[in-house]
This record gives structure tokens, C-alpha cells and sequence, in this order.
């Protein structure tokens, strides 16, 4: 992690997830606005998904802060994987939401039998990579729906998001490949917002709209 | 039948709507009558002729429901 000490030790990837969070927060404010207006149980699914991609977020990046702040080193480097491990359940639950939403369609069982079948390689605390494969392989299949989408729909909007879901897959790997080389942890965290912020412009560009 | 009427230049007949919302007619009476009650048509009667159009309220609400709509569709959910 030596390459990537000066991307840690400011606080950078702190200060990308508090944005990120910011971001999924007006996201599933947005599906809550709509799940007030019409009812369509879409808007939960994703309202639900944000909601806790934005708290995974939030309190990883706050852990993050406190364990810098606190500038005790390898002590509360527990606080910090605690802070990761809170998150990896979050985005997990997150897009498993989304799976599942994108699988209802299909009204098929499939939804019900992936989530179950994740259940027993969880990893029980802090970064592991076969937590980043779990979460690399549900946000593959999302990022599908959402080239599919655009493949249909051909507008900006779904343009944006398809976008989006491939920079937080790409993320991932890089989480996931940081092992051989630390530099990849600054490309996952930029990646990791990337996506954020593409999710943002397509939140603009829909309230722009009417 | 919102919709409808939106593109008919907010003035719309009955029968415009019925056919562009494809529906019989008794759900259209019976949506017109619900529509007006939530405040987002009112009814006109001009020189005999009957026409619906949007309220303010109701212009504001179909595009607060297009741009759920887009947000939606933009994830690949139909609304």
C-alpha cells in the first residue's frame, strides 16, 4: 500500500465516499419521490438499494476520517475494516435489491435462489477477495440490464447509467487486482466515484426534463 | 388521458380522449369524473360543446410523472 499511502493518508478515498454518499442519497430521494407518486414498487427496489449504498458509504468513509483523525495507527485499524465490512454488506444487500428487481420482471425464482446461494461464502470480516468477486459478479449482471436498457431505449439518461454501473464494476476489479499493485486502490476509489458522478448528471438531467 | 389532452393543446373532447387513451366509455367517465375530483382537469362547456384541459396542478404533476417516468426508465424500469 506504499504508492497509494499519500491517496490514504490525506483522506482522499474518505472524502470520494462522503461525495458518493451525497450522491446515493439524492438517488434514492429521487425513488422515494417517485414510489410517492405512483406507488410502483420499482421505486422501492430502488430507494431501498440507495438508501444503502449511501449508509455503506457513509460509514465507511466517516470510519475512515476517525481512524486518520485519531492518529493512532495499527490500534483502530479494527474501526476502519469494521467500517469496510459494514459497507461490503451494504452494497451487497444494494445489489442484490437490484438484481432481484431486474429478475422480477422475469417473475422467476431465480431472484430468491442467488441471493441464497451467496449466503455461504460471505466473508465474515474487513476486505476479502472473494467478497469483491461476489460483488463483481451481481454489479456484471446489473451492468448488463443497464446495456440492454440502452441498447432499447437509446437516450442519454440510460446512457449515463449503464456508464455508471461499468465504472462501479471497474471499481471493483480494481479493489479486487490492488493486491498486486496498491496503485490500483487510487484507480478503484476514482472509479468507485465516477460512477457516483454519472449517476448525479443523470439525476440533473431528468429534474432539468419534463 | 392526461397525456391526451396535453397534446391536443390542453383542450380536448371526450371523444379525442376516448380514442387516444383507448379506453370504453364508461371508464372514461368514469376516470374524467375521478380526474376532476383530484383537481388536475377541469371541465369546459363552450357554446355546447364540451372540452376537458389540465388545471395548473395537473400539469405539474404530469411532469413531475415524466421525469419519475425517464428516471425509471433510465435504470430500465417501466413505470
Amino acid at each position: 500500500m506504499d504508492s497509494a499511502r499519500w491517496f490514504i493518508g490525506f483522506g482522499f478515498d474518505a472524502i470520494m465516499e462522503l461525495i458518493s454518499f451525497v450522491i446515493a442519497f439524492a438517488v434514492a430521494y429521487q425513488a422515494f419521490k417517485g414510489y410517492r407518486l405512483t406507488r410502483e414498487r420499482t421505486f422501492l427496489y430502488l430507494q431501498f438499494s440507495f438508501v444503502l449504498l449511501a449508509a455503506g458509504l457513509l460509514v465507511d468513509g466517516l470510519s475512515t476520517i476517525f481512524v486518520l483523525l485519531a492518529r493512532t495507527g495499527a490500534r483502530l485499524l479494527g474501526v476502519s475494516s469494521l467500517g469496510y465490512t459494514i459497507f461490503f454488506f451494504a452494497q451487497l444487500t444494494a445489489y442484490l435489491i437490484l438484481v432481484c428487481a431486474y429478475l422480477q420482471k422475469t417473475r422467476t425464482l431465480a431472484a430468491e435462489s442467488l441471493a441464497l446461494s451467496i449466503l455461504p461464502v460471505l466473508p465474515v470480516l474487513g476486505y476479502t477477495p472473494t467478497g469483491e468477486l461476489i460483488l463483481i459478479f451481481l454489479l456484471f449482471f446489473i451492468t448488463a440490464q443497464t446495456l440492454i436498457n440502452y441498447s432499447v431505449r437509446r437516450t442519454s439518461g440510460s446512457l449515463l447509467v449503464m456508464f455508471a454501473f461499468t465504472m462501479l464494476t471497474l471499481s471493483h476489479a480494481f479493489f479486487l487486482l490492488m493486491l498486486f499493485d496498491a496503485r490500483l486502490f487510487v484507480l478503484a476509489h476514482v472509479a468507485q466515484l465516477s460512477g457516483f458522478v454519472l449517476l448525479l448528471v443523470m439525476l440533473l438531467q431528468v429534474n432539468r426534463s419534463a | 388521458m392526461m397525456r391526451v389532452i396535453q397534446r391536443e393543446g390542453n383542450r380536448a373532447k371526450p371523444t379525442r380522449i376516448l380514442y387516444g387513451a383507448n379506453l370504453s366509455h364508461d371508464r372514461l367517465t368514469k376516470y374524467l369524473d375521478e380526474l376532476k375530483r383530484l383537481g388536475v382537469i377541469d371541465e369546459i362547456i363552450n357554446g355546447g360543446e364540451r372540452y376537458y384541459k389540465l388545471t395548473q396542478k395537473g400539469i405539474e404533476f404530469l411532469n413531475e410523472f415524466r421525469r419519475m417516468d425517464n428516471f425509471a426508465a433510465a435504470f430500465g424500469f417501466a413505470v
